[in-house]
């Protein structure tokens, strides 16, 4: 069992990488790692409710990360700095994640064995 | 010794991605450390295609990947699902959803993610690109 960090850095639309990094983070948590999820700089937009992929040509992905904590994924920080960037606020938040400061994920990073960003 | 994964991610051509983690990977292999696999995942996939036909100056990464695995045995995976969405297939893959033709080289093997967590997990170090 490794510690994997799937770090998101991009926004959800104009993308598909976050849709890969959701699928490698969903199967290796299948695969009984220890999963943390970060979502940082514009890939915070993804924390937003009632957003509709389909308009632009993607694939509703967002959904399914409300299914996290089904996986057994539990660490899913998001980075307060880039947050306030973008005005969201944790009420705005459309599933289950915690607000972070840098350090915070810092600490996590230091103790993933592998980070891997999308 | 160390064993490595490596994952690539950038496509063949249009970014530097794929030739610096080709430079790796020879680096490593030189140092005589092992790696395990290579997995090309996003469009890292389009490495695979054998109808990459540069121009005669410029790099054939394609061909330099395949010559690579042949030389070391080493394993190239495709993740099959990426693969798909951007029009690399096996000649399974070409059968399966009826298409004419298929383009993925031999030397590279259709795997899936877990492919990639496995080897994550009997690795010492994941290095993406």
């Amino acid at each position: 069992m490794k510690k994997i960090c799937v770090i998101f850095r991009h926004s959800p639309i104009g993308n598909a990488s976050n849709r890969e990094g959701l699928d490698f983070a969903m199967l290796s948590a299948s695969f009984e790692q220890e999963v943390s999820i970060v979502f940082t700089d514009e890939a915070v937009m993804h924390l937003l409710a009632e957003q509709q992929p389909e308009l632009v040509g993607s694939k509703d992905y967002l959904s399914t990360f409300k299914a996290l904590s089904l996986y057994d994924i539990e660490t899913v920080l998001v980075c307060q700095e880039s947050a306030k960037q973008f005005g969201l606020s944790a009420n705005d938040f459309n599933f289950e994640a915690e607000m972070a400061s840098t350090h915070q994920i810092q600490t996590l990073i230091q103790q993933a064995n592998e980070v891997v960003v999308y | 010794m160390n064993k490595f994964i490596i994952q690539v991610n950038g496509t063949v051509y249009g970014s530097t991605a794929s030739f610096r983690a080709l430079r790796f990977t020879e680096s490593v292999l030189s140092l005589g450390h092992q790696v395990t696999s290579v997995f090309f995942y996003q469009d890292g996939v389009t490495n695979s295609s054998k109808l990459i036909s540069p121009a005669s100056d410029e790099h054939d990464l394609h061909l330099a990947w395949s010559r690579l695995a042949t030389e070391h045995n080493l394993n190239l995976v495709n993740c099959v699902s990426a693969a798909l969405r951007r029009g690399v297939l096996s000649d399974q893959d070409a059968k399966e959803n009826r298409k004419e033709t298929s383009n993925a080289s031999k030397q590279f093997v259709m795997g899936g993610l877990g492919e990639l967590v496995t080897n994550i997990e009997q690795s010492d170090r994941l290095i993406c690109f």
